[in-house]
């Protein structure tokens, strides 16, 4: 299963990711028709500054899911086989039990769409489009390594 | 083969199953529900009278869920009572059913105030998609509504009603809406959302009669003022649907009793969800806290332990996430202090004109409960620092900046982090 993960050092806080991001899940894909759209499309990825360095903070797909847990619509399942926590728009009510729960701040709410945001590895494509935008390759798509607790 | 019985087809209940299903795969697994329906997202009630939530999507599992799980689900069978002595259970049609371990997880139901009137038909409680089908197939005829009672409840029931074109009073004893998880300020903001969107909110009242031969007409307040009504919703309270135990010697408060396994006094019976009471990590001691997530949560703990595991529960506390017409509000823990109690500290920012509304609550350094109001997307790092009960003083003042997050919060959080390198 890939994951995705973060050199620290290399990240320049530029936000590149974020705006591929909001690209990747706009409507049209391209930047000055995305900005054009009606509901705008918002980042699934944040970058957060603390302390000196940057950080690209989002979902993680987590193998014991707060979010999963807390969902009482049953939108959010956590699907063994990909690995994923994936999301049932049709049965969302926005509620935010997710928002409340995720221990990263991970999944966020947009109030317009009642849908929450949450990182989707880019399902459909090869990898996740925030790693071919990172300037300076911060953003490492690879097999997962699991860090003992 | 060990039998399991599992009281209680919701979410307590189906998350036992789930992690007792992990961990067995052969164990013969008995669900028993006093209710006519497979498990659905009992939370989405007021969205399916709203005609938000369609029947199909409010099923909380597929409908296979119970043949691939190997599961015998007894519907519409209600227990009335344990015998622990004899490890079996006794249903309302005197059939028998023993077990080697038990799950109470049983929910809880409205309570109803001992107003005249109260019994009309007409008058309805808010928990089961059967409450709100009875709701539904009065709205035809049904111009003006009153709920009882200013809770989460009452208020859910006045959006779906409203949403249906209702005129809509929600009649609250109390001096604010959600008086149970929002502090006054708080709550005017909910007031006020509502409020514009046309729900009626009359305050600092109690209902004395409930008017009308046959149907309802109107009801009656302590002010001696009187509104037509034809419906009535009473949302005051849940009590925990105990009574299957009253006389055994499983002990129990409001809720049955649970130690940190999930387990009741008796070893191989456990409880968990809105029956149970379990340790509360902000109050420090044992309270109901009846939440979906935490029945869930508590489900799981307890059908692992059932199986053979040994997890640990760390504990409940109050929580919740609610959003009425946009307004998007969550509170955690401890929401409110005494006027003059100096055993607590708060954090306050208050933007009126944004619509935005914080507060964090302290003890000594440990964060022990918070409101948002507005802006809630940090509440994930604030539940974490309450229910990890982290040391929050190098960090104090950026907590309710702009750029908060995890990253600030990582080198303090139990789990290594794992994908920062
Ligand atoms: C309108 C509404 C909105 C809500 N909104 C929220 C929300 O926003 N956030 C939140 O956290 N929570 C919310 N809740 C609360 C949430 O629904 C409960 O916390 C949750 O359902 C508790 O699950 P449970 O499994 O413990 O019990 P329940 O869901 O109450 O289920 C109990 C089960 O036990 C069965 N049962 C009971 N007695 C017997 C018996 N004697 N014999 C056999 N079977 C029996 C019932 O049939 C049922 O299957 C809401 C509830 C309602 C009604
Ligand atoms: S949204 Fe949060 S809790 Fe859910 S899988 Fe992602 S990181 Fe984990």
């Amino acid at each position: 299963m890939k994951q995705l993960y973060y050199d620290v050092k290399k990240c320049l806080g530029c936000k590149s990711c974020e705006i591929a991001c909001a690209l990747a899940h706009s409507l049209t894909g391209e930047l000055f028709k995305a900005l054009k759209e009606e509901i705008l499309s918002l980042p699934r990825k944040k970058v957060i500054s603390s302390k000196d360095k940057n950080y690209p903070v989002s979902c993680r797909h987590c193998k014991d899911p707060k979010c999963v847990e807390a969902c009482m619509a049953a939108a959010l399942v956590f699907d063994k086989e990909k690995g994923m926590v994936l999301h049932d728009e049709s049965r969302c009510v926005g509620c935010w039990m997710c928002v409340m729960v995720c221990p990263y701040a991970a999944i966020r709410p947009n109030i317009k769409t009642k849908i929450p945001l949450r990182c989707d590895k880019c399902k459909d494509k090869d990898e996740p489009s925030c790693v071919k935008a990172c300037p300076t390759g911060a953003i490492i798509w690879q097999e997962e390594v699991v860090v003992e607790k | 083969m060990k039998q399991y019985i599992i009281i209680g087809n919701s979410a307590a209940g189906i998350s036992a199953v789930e992690a007792i299903r992990q961990r067995d795969k052969t164990a013969k697994i008995l669900v028993f529900s006093d209710e006519d329906y497979l498990a659905y997202c009992r939370c989405l009630i007021s969205y399916y009278l709203a005609g938000e939530v369609k029947e199909e999507k409010i099923l909380y599992r597929p409908e296979s869920f119970y043949k691939e799980n190997n599961i015998e689900l007894l519907l519409n069978k209600k227990v009335i009572r344990v015998d622990s002595k004899r490890n079996r259970v006794i249903c309302e049609d005197k059939s028998q059913f023993s077990y080697d371990a038990l799950l109470i997880a049983t929910g809880a139901s409205p309570k109803f105030p001992e107003t005249k009137g109260i019994k009309k038909r007409g008058v309805f409680g808010f928990r089961t998609l059967k409450d709100t089908k009875g709701i539904a197939g009065l709205l035809p005829v049904t111009k003006t509504a009153c709920v009882l009672g200013g809770g989460l409840i009452g208020l859910k029931a006045a959006y779906g009603l409203k949403k249906r074109n209702v005129e809509v009073k929600v009649i609250i004893k109390s001096r604010q809406v959600l008086s149970q998880m929002l502090d006054f300020q708080a709550a005017g903001f909910v007031q006020k959302r509502l409020e514009e969107n046309g729900i009626e909110i009359i305050l600092g009242q109690d209902v004395t009669e409930i008017i009308g031969n046959g149907d309802i007409k109107a009801i009656k307040l302590d002010s001696d003022k009187a509104f037509e009504s034809s419906l009535v919703i009473v949302g005051k309270g849940v009590s925990p649907n105990i009574d299957l135990i009253k006389e055994t010697e499983i002990k129990f408060n409001e809720g049955i009793l649970a130690n940190n396994l999930m387990q009741t006094n008796i070893p191989n019976i456990y409880t968990a969800g809105d029956v149970c009471e379990s340790f509360d990590v902000t109050r420090g001691e044992h309270s109901v806290n009846a939440l979906w997530p935490v029945a869930v949560e508590q489900g799981k703990i307890a059908g692992a332990n059932m199986s053979g595991d040994n997890l640990n529960y760390i504990g409940s506390l109050g929580m919740n996430s609610i959003e009425f017409f946009g307004l998007p509000v969550v509170s955690l823990g401890i929401y409110k202090v005494k006027e003059g109690d100096t055993n607590f500290t708060e954090l306050k920012l208050c933007d009126i004109k944004a619509n935005i509304y914080k507060k964090i609550i302290f003890k000594d350094n440990f964060i022990v409960g918070a409101i948002f109001v507005g802006d809630i997307k940090n509440s994930g790092i604030f539940l974490r620092l309450i229910r990890e009960r982290i040391e929050v003083s190098s960090f104090k003042d950026r907590l309710l900046q702009e750029n908060f997050g995890y990253p600030d919060i990582m080198d303090l959080v139990k789990d290594k982090e794992q994908v920062y390198v």
